[in-house]
């Protein structure tokens, strides 16, 4: 069992400023969660708090129904894997994934056959003797991870594990984290700034911004029933457009609020169509793939929409009509930005 | 540059620096050299080579039990210097506690002050203790160096705390990870204070002058003060035992800096670029 329990944790560092503000969080047993949020939100700061690397004074953590906020990092059986790894330069692959057993008098044997399992499921065994210097960037993040691995524990915290690889690797160590969650059923808390790593990897998905945990939540709810402005823009790529109702043309539903429709929920007519929609002129045409993202004018600002590659595609300049459905639309408070 | 002028350069570099080295090391083999010829030989201007010299150096004058004696003060001194250098240094790259920052300023501020100051309240001190005229006497004043505190406290400050933190999440304590993450990754600068103490120790002249009078506790600079004063030769000094007796000083060091020159070099120029 490893579950993980945060109380209204608040922190400060010395003469600076407050970074969280009563942040509360129930990761149960065998949970993917991610911490998603952008640059200085806190969410490192959080997983710092859960690993004991910062002393929590306000608020409390609880880890397998114990209080933690007293424990030292090395009493709370926890493993963690680094944004630039932290892979110990003077040791060999093997000894770096059998380091922890060996802090943990783990007998020479048991944790060199350990270390040499693990080394194989990730691939390493070529490079057992290597030290990290002579590893590519994917290699070491293995290594870190094999380190993890090694370890006796069902509790990971991962922080921007994959933010120093290039996309296509990042894009299979994706995979491979969820093929390990999956396998070892562990608990695992991964930080990270990539809404797409976010969205694609959780059971569920903690939104954070400025310290303030803006919404908890499984990925499909978050996407489809933001708990604010904020979350809505912050999940979805391209990424909500935002207008006020008044300026919607044909808008049948609620008046005086924000607006946000989600570009895939647009269907692009060359024709002004029956249905309520929005008159707009192209700009600029992505591709991402099998579809195109439309990037437009309209009298209420830019927006985006999605088409499909193979449809018939107007040409930038040209004049169309973003069709939306009342009931797919996000409608937020004009102050706060919270739903309504 | 075309090949032959780049060899060419090579060559008039590896000349220059030859001869550099000659006019460094010259010195130091004249003195080798003399210390192998008798005193008639180099006061007559001839050529006669000899051992005698050691065997009177070691044998007439004690210069074996000098050596050893500066052996044991000098590695002692080194290995706790370092020892106690590199635990100040962990906890002032690492830790912050109460105090911390002045503590580290009252050793830097110890590298202003000049060595003799200190003789007179280490005299004191050490007497009051019933210390002179032991190793310990010898020892004691010398295991503390405020330098290799500050040199590897912002070594270890250049080194990644994710590493720290790293090996806490792996079951380390503050020891295990000062022992075997931080130090050997700071080996080369260990190794540059390391040298640099024990070359200190081993040159050191005024304070075992001040702290030991029985002969048998003098250590080799002591000796080799003495032999002036003491070798035959009604007002002519007998060179060729000084030089002897040199030879016996200089030599553990040369064969250290050897050793570990590599680490040496190295520890200086990293200092230098971090």
């Amino acid at each position: 069992m490893s579950s993980i329990t945060l109380r209204d944790i608040r922190k400060s560092y010395a003469n600076g400023p407050r970074v969280l503000h009563g942040v509360d969080l129930d990761i149960g047993d065998g949970e993917f969660v991610v911490i998603v949020g952008p640059s200085g939100c806190g969410k490192s700061t959080l997983l710092r708090l859960i690993a004991g690397l910062e002393r929590c004074e306000e608020g409390e953590i609880v880890i397998d129904g114990r209080r933690a906020n007293e424990l030292p990092p090395q009493d709370r059986n926890i493993a963690m894997i680094f944004q630039n790894y932290a892979l110990y330069p003077h040791m060999s692959v093997l000894e770096n994934i059998a380091f922890g057993l060996e802090l943990r008098k783990v007998p020479r044997k048991t944790r060199e056959a350990r270390a040499r399992e693990v080394a194989e499921t990730l691939q390493l065994t070529p490079y057992l003797d290597r030290k990290p210097g002579a590893l590519s960037g994917g290699q070491r993040q293995r290594v870190a991870m094999g380190r993890a691995m090694a370890r006796d524990t069902s509790t990971f915290l991962m922080d921007e594990p994959l933010s120093n690889l290039d996309n296509a690797l990042r894009n299979a160590m994706r995979t491979e984290i969820k093929t390990i969650h999956q396998r070892l059923g562990a608990t695992i808390v991964f930080v990270t700034h990539d809404q797409t790593e976010a969205l694609s990897l959780a059971d569920r998905i903690a939104v954070m911004k400025d310290g303030y945990l803006q919404q908890f939540d499984t990925p499909a709810a978050i996407y489809d029933r933001p708990a604010n402005r904020f979350v809505a823009s912050f999940l979805g790529t391209p990424k909500m457009n935002f207008v006020t109702s008044d300026a919607v043309t044909g808008w049948t539903g609620r008046r005086g609020v924000e607006v946000g429709l989600r570009p895939d929920t647009l269907r692009l007519h060359r024709k002004k169509p029956g249905a309520a929609s929005i008159e707009a002129r192209l700009t600029l045409t992505e591709m991402t793939g099998s579809e195109v993202v439309l990037h437009c004018q309209t009298q209420s600002g830019a927006m985006s929409a999605i088409a499909h590659r193979r449809q018939d595609l107007p040409a930038p300049g040209e004049r169309i009509w973003l069709e939306y459905d009342v009931a797919a639309a996000h409608l937020f408070d004009m102050h706060s930005g919270a739903r309504v | 540059m075309t090949p032959e002028t780049s060899a060419r350069a090579l060559w008039i570099i590896n000349g220059l620096t030859l001869l550099v080295a000659a006019i460094f090391l010259s010195p130091v083999l004249y003195s080798i050299w003399m210390s192998f010829q008798t005193s008639d030989a180099y006061y007559s201007g001839g050529v006669d080579f000899t051992l005698r010299n050691y065997d009177v150096a070691v044998g007439q004058y004690n210069f074996a039990r000098y050596l050893l004696n500066s052996v044991i003060v000098s590695g002692i001194v080194t290995l706790l210097g370092i020892s106690f250098a590199t635990m100040a240094a962990f906890a002032f790259a690492r830790f912050e506690f109460r105090g911390g920052n002045l503590m580290f300023g009252a050793v830097v501020a110890t590298l202003m002050i000049p060595s003799h100051i200190t003789l007179i309240p280490n005299y004191l001190t050490l007497a009051r203790a019933g210390m002179l005229d032991s190793y310990a006497g010898l020892i004691l004043p010398a295991i503390s160096s405020g330098f290799a505190a500050f040199f590897l406290r912002q070594y270890i400050r250049g080194i990644p705390r994710a590493l720290d933190e790293a090996a806490y999440m792996d079951g380390a304590t503050p020891l295990k990870v000062l022992w075997r993450v931080i130090v050997p990754i700071s080996k080369p600068a260990i190794f540059s204070m390391a040298l640099q103490l024990f070359i200190a120790e081993w040159n050191n002249y005024i304070w075992p002058l001040v702290a030991i009078s029985e002969s048998d506790l003098y250590t080799l600079q002591i000796g080799l003060a003495r032999l002036y004063r003491v070798n035959p030769g009604e007002d002519v000094i007998d060179w060729p035992l000084v030089m002897a007796a040199s030879t016996i000083t200089i030599l553990p060091v040369l064969l250290g800096f050897v050793l570990v020159e590599r680490h040496l070099v190295r520890g200086i120029t990293m200092g230098a670029v971090k």
